[in-house]
């Protein structure tokens, strides 16, 4: 499992809707600021990629440091986006494919808005649990 | 693309890489220059670039071209040396600091709002001082040993016209030990050209002089190497120059106008004649010259196969032989050097191709050797080459990168290099549109220098910016860093610069942890420079940050109390967002005619309200209707859409604060703005301007400064509420504001003071009017902003009412007697007092009396002679409002006390609304009337289930037998069932045992359930036939169910038994009543108090009120007969005649016609339906005496039954009086039927062969059309046994 790892939804409105230190390190003061800036400033390269490849994982799209950003966009421009620090492709791909299959679940309730903030706690412990698997 | 020379890049490389010149001068020199407030070089810049010199150049090919532009690099032989990292750090320093000098005018002054980034050129943005700061880095990099341009090519010798022998001084000045390194250490050729000048100050000498050290010089030098230059020609220093052409070149701000103060025209003119002479004349020429020989070298010694061969083999032995890298390798004389010189003069004379071609020849060389600094210069200057020739983009990068890799390989000592490399690279990016990639060098740039890279990460991000499409979030980001470090390197002022443009990107973003940290950091550095408004104005915006960590959250607000602190003041903030105001929750609790007893009333639903008072109060339509009504002219109607509140009432505000941290925050004075203003001077600008939002901000701003002072305090009392929120928590504060004095009065908002430092002030009525047009469509019901405002009449009477000791939650069925209190505290009379009650099940007015009496003794029986109660009329006081008695009124001295009656009826929670309705006597006030209502809720806990049956006697015509089974429901309490009356004169009931058989007959025990069974008998009925019983039955509609003697038994023919047993009725009604009477029970229970130890509580009364229990059968013709049960006869003297009597009685309104017929032949199949009748028409209530009476004569029956169904069998007993009888019933009336039946034999016989039929007598009555009523009906006769023996 990555040392360093955070996991984030983005809307198609670039509006965050669901956010997850997924890594074993304990989160520091500033990392979450830190995070959110690089994961915010990958948006940039996420929109020009996007629309290259029919793809939806995009591997590694942008670096900072030691950190990369992997992106999956899903078919409504849903953005799934990990921060991380260990290269372990499959183990990503893998859990994103998983957790848009969470996400769909979560579209397909009747009560969640497309596009709002994702609280369900399931959601949470299984993403959790998901990062704990493949990362 | 552009010509790359006309790139930014271009300029640069034009500038950069052209030649050097050495400057030698003596201090007197310097001394003339001095002033004119410039130096030597400085008075020379000016003069060395060449716009237009249009020399033709020819070098290695035959074919001269023309040289436009030229410029030469001056420099002291002093400065010919790389700089110390010090003296870099200290330049790049004063770059920075210069520029900051300039943009702190532009930070204070910066208050409106930040533009979106892309609205303005991008161009725009990009600080000038950069092109500054990279020239800085770049020169930093100057002079290295492994690269020939900054080599100086010449060498300007100065000496001034008063230095004494100045031969001598011009072949001191070329000493050795004043030449910098690189000619010393063999570097390059130390025979350069010199070119000789001598300085004359034209003030301080004579020219004649002058001119004869020249001749001199000339003579000494050669006569084209040396030079006469006059200046300080004018005398009195006053020279001004339209175009200074030194203004440019001095980057320091002092005046501009002192440079050049001495050189008049003919100076300058020579200054420029000597240069442009030296440089067309001598460097040029010597450039093409140096060339041309260096070619024809290397075109000896390299070019061509052999000599390519040669030089590999020879290079292999020479690496085995130097493995020392720190001494220089290659001397100027070696080939490696020559070309490299050849290289770097053809690129100076933009020769371009020639020098491309060497470059490559000696790159091969110097990877062969290992010499890796060497190479990379080789490679950098390739890539220039390669962009200046604007070919090949791909060797070009290709060129740069390698360069830049290998520098950063090398390591510090060539850092540099790579950032000089790196510079050129993004340019050369940025000049080909690539602006993406040049911001990745940029970022490559970046060491671990803080402020060079805070600038390199700017750069990078304005790249960003500039690419297609515009990276926002990548500028923002990089903006960001870039801050970070100008704050790490104590550059405050350009990290607020950098934050400042990130956030006009991040402005607004949702992406929270981002927003906090720019605006928190921008706040915080406001505060360090001192911009305390600034700060506070950014803090503020990360105060709510409830998604933050508790850490976080903690230091948010502690920097924010500390900025705060040091300004010294309480610090008044608009829209403070600590705590949160939930706006959609404001209440305003305001009374006009509408008075509240508690806040619980003021919180029910208006139009509750209303529907009670409807018939109460007169009718608002009405009233504006009429038009003779003075008083609707007399109010502007301005004053009829705003709400009405009296003087010295107090107006409630509810205001619900979230604190929307994990830390607990307290907040202090809280208390209302308020605006009143007398009637008149009221504008009418003042409504319509409300939209207005920041004339109301500000308006607000004034109207809270001066809500301190005390003139206000006069006009209206406010309170003030201090709280302490834990985490998270919500308060709903409860705020109150009491208008003294007639006028118009505005709620305008609501400040408070956060931990006794900070002022929040926020107003309702621009936040509320943001929000719905936020919001959009919304019903425009009535919207909080009309509540804001009120027009202040002056004091009315106003009465407080309270009832005494109401219960909050009772068993069902709980009866008692309640006070209620009425106190005027203003002392001014009130009239017409009424009062409405909401459930009149649960609460109804009593009469006055009962307030002197003791409840509930004095309900018990014996009381009933020495009373005298006036009565109420039940259906009156159920819709009408009861009035008060004028008389009560009188005197307010003391409260009026008036009792209620309450009783639980149903089992549940209740919400009891009573409305009290008054009117003033001051006819001129607008309000006319008042109301005060009350509210109390009460739950309602279940006690007892009472369910009765009642059956016809079989026996008996009139009588009943009732069965009551009493639960007791709850799970504690035990009950004593006191009493069970039956409501009416014409009943009477009877336990049909007799008591004290059981004695636990009357308790019962939490859970436990009772039957009992009771004979009721209708006196009415008998009473019209048999009058004097019916006066004697009366007493007796009540029975005693405990065994007890003390008590009596409660009257229930009064108050309040009567009244609620009216309301029960109305009710328990029913629809759809078969025929026959209904009878309404009355259970009385009293709670049983299981405890000893307490106080002796009054005994609780529980009634239960049971209604409409249906009595009698289907047939609304009952009949019964009046035989002797047994007969003795002796059956020798023949066949007994009995006479029967059947008492048939109408229980129907209308008269019927009744046949009895007697069947003599007992079939089977009318056997089997009367037995099917009797068992489905009645539930199986039987007299007990009768039923043993029927078991002992069973087998008897079976026996005759079986005889009866043989046809041939003669029955044995046979009707004997007429078969079928018919007569008329009047309406509630019997009537006596004779019959008679002959027995032949002994035994005991069923008489039920005999069928009833009834039917409707028509005309009587109009028929309604309704075709539910039963119009006619037969019945099958009831089995009555009757056992004839023979007579002894």
């Amino acid at each position: 499992m990555a040392s360093t790892a955070c996991f984030m939804i983005v809307s198609k409105n670039d509006i965050p809707i669901y956010e997850a230190e997924v890594g074993t390190v304990p989160k520091k003061e500033d990392a979450a600021h830190q995070h959110q800036f690089i994961l915010h400033a990958a948006l940039d390269i996420v929109q020009d990629t996007a629309w290259t490849t029919s793809a939806m994982f995009l591997k590694s799209i942008d670096r900072f440091n030691d950190l990369v950003v992997s992106v999956y966009v899903t078919a409504g421009h849903t953005r799934l986006m990990l921060l991380h620090d260990s290269r372990n492709d499959d183990g990503i791909k893998s859990f994103f494919q998983e957790v848009h299959e969470l996400y769909i679940k979560t579209l397909l309730n009747p009560l969640y808005l497309p596009g709002s903030r994702v609280t369900s706690s399931h959601f949470d412990t299984k993403v959790r649990a998901l990062a704990r698997k493949y990362l | 693309m552009a010509d790359p020379e006309n790139t930014k890049l271009g300029r640069m490389l034009l500038d950069e890489i052209s030649p050097a010149v050495m400057v030698l001068r003596t201090p007197l020199v310097e001394e003339s220059c001095r002033k004119n407030d410039l130096s030597l070089i400085e008075m020379l810049v000016p003069f060395s670039s060449f716009r237009n010199i249009d020399v033709p150049v020819r070098t290695a090919s035959d074919q001269p071209y023309r040289l436009r532009e030229f410029r030469l690099r001056l420099f002291y032989n002093s400065d010919i040396r790389q700089r110390s990292t010090e003296a870099a750090m200290e330049r790049l320093k004063q770059v920075i600091t210069y520029a900051e000098d300039k943009e702190i005018s532009e930070l204070c002054s910066y208050q409106e709002e930040i533009e979106p980034v892309v609205m303005t050129s991008a161009q725009e943005l990009v600080p000038s001082w950069f092109q500054n700061f990279n020239k800085e880095l770049i020169d930093a990099a100057a002079f290295s040993e492994h690269e020939a341009f900054d080599h100086p090519v010449a060498c300007l010798v100065a000496v001034s016209s008063k230095d004494k022998d100045p031969i001598a001084k011009l072949v001191d000045l070329f000493n050795t030990n004043q030449l910098p390194y690189l000619l010393n250490d063999g570097a390059m050729d130390p025979k350069i050209l010199k070119y000789y000048l001598l300085v004359h100050d034209n003030q301080e000498g004579m020219l004649e002089k002058a001119t004869g050290i020249l001749a001199e010089m000339r003579r000494t030098f050669g006569a084209n190497d040396c030079h006469l230059l006059c200046i300080n020609s004018s005398i009195n220093g006053r020279e001004e120059h339209k175009q200074n052409p030194w203004a440019s070149h001095k980057s320091s701000a002092s005046n501009v106008k002192q440079f050049g103060c001495f050189l008049n025209k003919d100076d300058i003119e020579e200054l420029r004649n000597t240069m442009h002479d030296f440089s067309s004349k001598h460097v040029i020429p010597l450039m093409e010259l140096k060339i041309r020989v260096l070619n024809q070298q290397v075109s000896a010694t390299r070019k061509g196969f052999r000599n390519q061969i040669k030089n590999l083999w020879w290079r292999k032995g020479k690496d085995d032989v130097s493995e020392n890298p720190s001494v220089p390798v290659y001397t100027f004389n070696s080939t490696e050097s020559q070309i490299r010189v050849l290289g770097d003069y053809a690129f100076m004379l933009r020769d371009y191709e020639l020098a491309l071609s060497n470059y490559r020849l000696i790159s091969t060389d110097y990877k062969l050797d290992k010499a890796w600094k060497h190479n990379a210069g080789v490679q950098e200057i390739m890539g220039l080459a390669y962009f200046m020739l604007d070919q090949s983009r791909k060797d070009a990068e290709f060129c740069m990168e390698n360069a830049f890799t290998t520098y950063v390989k090398i390591g510090s000592s060539c850092g540099r290099n790579a950032t000089r490399c790196g510079i050129w690279w993004a340019e050369m990016l940025k000049a080909r549109d690539q602006y993406k990639d040049a911001a990745g060098v940029y970022f490559r740039i970046s060491g671990e220098e803080p402020l060079r890279s805070a600038v390199m990460f700017e750069q990078a991000a304005y790249c960003f910016l500039m690419s297609t499409p515009a990276m926002l979030r990548k500028y923002g980001f990089h903006l960001v860093l870039s801050g970070d470090l100008y704050n790490k390197s104590d550059q405050i002022k350009h990290a607020i610069r950098t934050y400042k443009g990130a956030l006009s990107v991040f402005k607004g973003t949702a992406w929270s942890h981002i927003r906090d940290h720019v605006h928190f950091h921008i706040g915080k550095w406001y505060a360090i420079l001192g911009m305390f408004d600034e700060g506070i104005k950014h803090v503020l915006e990360v105060l709510a940050c409830g998604h933050q960590a508790k850490l976080t959250q903690e230091l948010f607000l502690r920097e924010f109390f500390q900025i705060i602190q040091e300004t010294g003041k309480t610090y008044e903030v608009l829209r403070l967002q600590l705590p949160v105001i939930n706006f959609s929750s404001i209440k305003v609790v305001f009374e006009d005619h509408r008075t509240y007893a508690s806040p619980a009333a003021a919180d029910v639903e208006e139009s509750l309200w209303q529907a009670l008072e409807e018939d109460m109060t007169p009718s608002v339509a009405g009233l504006k209707s009429n038009w003779l009504e003075l008083q609707s002219k007399i109010l502007p109607k301005k004053y009829k859409e705003s709400n009405v509140c009296i003087a010295g009432e107090a107006i409630k505000v509810e205001v619900s604060f979230r604190n929307p941290l994990q830390i607990p925050i307290s907040v202090s004075n809280v208390s209302l703005i308020c605006k009143h203003s007398a009637e008149c001077d009221e504008s009418e600008s003042a409504t319509n301007g409300s939209l207005d939002e920041d004339k109301n901000d500000k308006e607000l701003r004034t109207v809270s400064i001066t809500g301190e002072t005390s003139t206000d305090a006069s006009l209206f009392d406010l309170s003030e509420v201090n709280i302490s929120m834990r985490g998270g928590e919500t308060v709903l504060v409860q705020l109150t504001v009491t208008p003294k004095v007639e006028g118009t009065f505005k709620l305008v908002g609501v400040r408070w003071k956060l931990s006794g430092s900070v002022i929040g002030i926020c107003n309702f009525q621009s936040d509320i009017i943001r929000k719905k047009v936020a919001k959009g469509k919304r019903k425009p019901k009535k919207s909080v902003k009309d509540n804001l405002e009120f027009l202040v009449i002056k004091s009315l009477p106003r009465l407080e009412g309270t009832i005494h000791s109401l219960p909050r939650t009772v068993y069902a069925g709980d009866l008692r007697c309640l006070t209620m209190e009425l106190s005027n505290p203003s002392k001014t009379h009130v009239k017409n007092l009424k009062m409405k009650i909401s459930h009149p099940r649960f609460l109804d007015i009593a009469a006055q009396e009962v307030m002197n009496l003791e409840f509930p003794t004095f309900l018990k029986k014996q009381a009933i002679s020495s009373r005298s109660c006036t009565t109420l009329d039940p259906s009156k006081t159920a819709k009408t409002a009861f009035m008060f008695p004028e008389n009560i009124a009188s005197s307010w001295q003391t409260p009026i006390k008036w009792p209620l009656w309450f009783r639980a009826a149903d089992p549940g929670s209740i919400s009891l609304y009573i409305t009290i309705y008054y009117e003033t006597e001051d006819v001129s006030s607008i309000i006319k009337y008042r109301t005060l209502r009350m509210h109390y809720n009460v739950e309602v806990l279940p006690s007892l289930e009472v369910s009765f049956r009642i059956s016809p006697s079989p026996s008996r015509l009139h009588e009943f037998l009732v069965c009551m089974d009493a639960t007791n429901r709850t799970s504690s309490e035990n009950f004593q069932v006191h009493q069970l009356s039956c409501v009416g004169d014409q009943w009477e009931l009877a336990l049909l045992q007799p008591i004290g058989s059981d004695l636990s007959l009357g308790r019962l025990l939490a859970g436990q359930s009772l039957s009992c069974f009771f004979r009721l008998k209708n006196c009415k009925t008998r009473g019209s036939t048999e009058d004097n019983i019916s006066s004697l039955a009366k007493g007796i509609a009540n029975v005693r169910l405990v065994d007890s003697d003390s008590s009596g038994l409660y009257d229930t023919s009064v108050s309040p038994f009567d009244l609620f047993h009216h309301h029960e009725r109305l009710h328990q009604e029913r629809h759809g009543q078969g025929n026959g009477g209904t009878v309404d029970f009355i259970l009385i229970a009293e709670s049983e108090d299981d405890t000893n130890s307490g106080p002796p509580r009054t005994t609780e009364i529980l009634s239960h009120y049971t209604c409409h229990c249906r009595v009698g059968s289907s047939s609304p013709v009952w009949w019964s007969m009046d035989v002797p049960r047994s007969v003795r006869h002796d059956f020798s003297s023949g066949f007994c005649e009995i006479n029967l009597s059947m008492t048939v009685y109408n229980s129907l309104e209308d008269a019927v016609s009744v046949r009895i017929n007697t069947l003599d032949s007992l079939t089977q199949s009318s056997l089997v339906t009367s037995t099917a009748g009797v068992s489905g028409n009645e539930v199986g209530w039987h007299d007990i005496t009768y039923l043993t009476d029927a078991k002992v004569t069973s087998d008897a029956i079976g026996a005759r039954v079986g005889k009866a169904l043989s046809p041939e069998s003669v029955s044995p007993f046979i009707w004997s009086g007429p078969c079928s009888t018919r007569f008329n019933l009047e309406p509630l009336s019997s009537a006596e039927v004779p019959l008679q039946i002959s027995v032949f034999c002994q035994g005991t016989f069923d008489l039920s062969n005999y069928l009833l039929q009834w039917n409707l007598l028509p005309g009587d009555r109009v028929d309604d059309g309704n075709e539910s009523t039963v119009r006619s009906g037969s019945c099958h006769g009831h089995p009555y046994h009757i056992t004839v023996l023979q007579k002894e």
